[in-house]
Formats: structure tokens, sequence, C-alpha cells
């Protein structure tokens, strides 16, 4: 295990996410909680865009499944992405099943056309999964390190933070169930960057690919926390990048 | 009135039966809130044997069964068959 390739890497990019996981815009909506400032409406607005962001998970991995080729890599890592696809899947099913639950609306259809469950493109949760999904042709440990050792640590711990804030047991539990899917993809994600990223360059776009998934991350969370908490404020500005080719 | 449940010893999480339940907006098949994110039956909500969607596509044997009786409901038996 000590000579493992890419160990050192993992571990840099581990580290650098936990630092930041508590660190979010979603940090104002814990307080709120706290403070007794959310009602119904909230959770509503907190549940509909998380299982909005969820189910685009399916075009993502849709684009990222198509970047794998025979014998590129060992069936272990084909199958930690094929686990993680599901369990995303899931995770979309408890989104859903909770507003369904708390009579937010009556039906699937009612809830894709509701403002709150809707797919916008212009919002800075489309820009997220644009980015995401542009991952795709990247090699595949790089978009693994990219997400897994990237949003999806800043996502535990906020919603760490965010579970233990809720009083209400039926939330509470939505968002406690996930902990240990989380958990099993952050560590799928080390163990595929620990073994699979070997040179410079590799360990390089890692840190880019990283990089740029918690930025647009980071302006989805924005967008959620000024949503959920009423504010409707927009996004900030996207970094806009000359294209000379 | 009769109702059903999953035999988590058989079923397979393949999840078609919430897949089909959702389809049709009967919404009671559910993902329950634990770390193992087993498929569950809303008694409330269910609707059988008015609906007997779940059991049609169900692959698993002996997966769903009654509460009452403990009778396996797949593969369906011939009076779950009905037309819609």
């Amino acid at each position: 295990m000590a000579d493992l390739p890419g160990k050192e890497l993992a571990r840099e990019l581990i580290e650098k996410s936990q630092d930041e996981s508590r660190a979010t815009p979603i940090e104002e909506v814990i307080q709120a909680i706290g403070n007794g400032g959310t009602d119904g409406d909230s959770a509503d607005r907190l549940i509909g865009r998380l299982w909005t962001l969820e189910r685009m998970f399916y075009y993502i991995y849709g684009g990222w499944g198509q970047g794998l080729e025979m014998n590129d890599f060992p069936p272990s890592v084909k199958y930690l992405f094929s686990k993680q696809i599901v369990d995303e899947s899931t995770h979309e099913m408890i989104y859903l099943d909770a507003l369904l639950k708390r009579g937010f609306a009556p039906t699937q259809k009612d809830v894709f056309r509701h403002p709150y469950g809707a797919f916008v493109l212009d919002s800075a949760l489309a820009y997220y999964v644009f980015s995401l999904r542009n991952l795709a042709t990247y090699p595949h440990p790089i978009r693994i390190a990219a997400l897994n050792l990237g949003p999806k640590i800043i996502e535990l711990g906020w919603m760490e933070g965010l579970a233990e804030a809720l009083g209400d047991a039926e939330l509470k539990g939505v968002f406690e169930s996930q902990f240990v899917e989380n958990r099993s993809h952050i560590n799928m994600g080390r163990r595929i960057v620990e073994e699979f990223v070997h040179k410079p360059v590799e360990a390089d776009l890692c840190r880019w690919a990283c990089a740029v998934a918690k930025r647009d991350y980071g302006r989805f969370l924005g967008e959620l926390s000024a949503f959920v908490l009423g504010r409707e404020a927009p996004a900030p500005p996207a970094p806009r990048r000359q294209v000379t080719d | 009135m009769p109702s059903l449940k999953i035999d988590h010893q058989r079923c397979t999480e393949c999840r078609m039966c919430y897949i089909v339940c959702r389809e049709i907006d009967i919404n009671a098949v559910y993902v329950a809130l634990e770390p193992l994110h087993r498929i569950e039956i809303d008694l409330q909500k269910c609707t059988y044997p008015g609906c007997t969607a779940c059991l049609m596509y169900c692959p698993a044997e002996g997966s769903i069964v009654e509460v009452a009786t403990g009778r396996s409901m797949v593969p369906p038996p011939p009076e779950a068959w009905q037309e819609v």
C-alpha cells in the first residue's frame, strides 16, 4: 500500500477539500435552521434543488461512461463507478420520496414542472452540471479525482452539519442515510487516485480538475443557499475564458 | 384489505417495483431512510389488490408477499393478473 503512486496526491486533495468543507454558503442555511429561521417552504426549496442536481447525475455519468473503454482499467474501477451511479440514483429517489411525502406535489411529473424542481439552463446548478459533464473527455482517474476528492468531500461536510442542525427526524434521515454512501464515494476516489495516477502531468490535471469542480460546486451552493433563504440572489458571474481554437 | 410487503431475504433491490409504482403515480414504493436504503411499501398508499403492477415486473421469486398470509406473490398467481 505504501508505494501506491498517487498516495500523496490523494492525501493532498482530500485534506484541502476537508479544510473547505465547512466554509461553504450552506453554513448560512445551517445557522438559519439553528436559529429557527427556516420553514417548510425552505425545506421544499432545499430538497427540490438537491433533487434537480441529483437527477442530472444520470446525464453527467452517461457522458463519463462513454469515456470508458474495454481493458483500459481493471473491472474493479468500473464496478466502483457503477456502484456510484446506483448510489446517486438512490439519493435522487430519496429526495423525490421526501418531496412527495411532504405533500409538496402529488406526482413525480408535477415535481418536474414545479419551479423548485425544474432544471433551468441559466443557473449555477446547470453550470456545475455542464462543468462535470465536460470532464467526460478526460481520463477516468482525473474526473473521479475532480468529483470524489472535491465536491463530494465538501458535500459530506455540509451535509453532516445540516443533519445535525435539523430537528425534523424525517428530514434528518434524508441526509443522514446518505453518509455511508458519500463516504464510500470518497474512499473510491482515494483508491482510484492512489492506484492510477502515476505521472506528474496527470497529478497536475487532477489538481486543476478538482479546483474547477469545487469552484463550480461553490457557485451552485451559493445559489442554493440564497434560494433556500429566499434571497433569490443571482449567482456570481462565471469566469470567462478566451477560446483560441 | 389485503396488503403487500417486501421480503428482504429474497429481494435483489433491482427497484423495478419502485419505478413502475412511481410511473403510474401511486408512489407507494419508497426507499427506506437507513444506510442500506432498502425498498419498502407504504401500506397507506398501496392500492393492492386494485393495482398489481409491481408484481408483474418483479423478477425475484418470493420477494413480494401478502402481509396477512405470507403467501408469495411473485411470480403473480393467476388471480393477480387483471385487465387495466
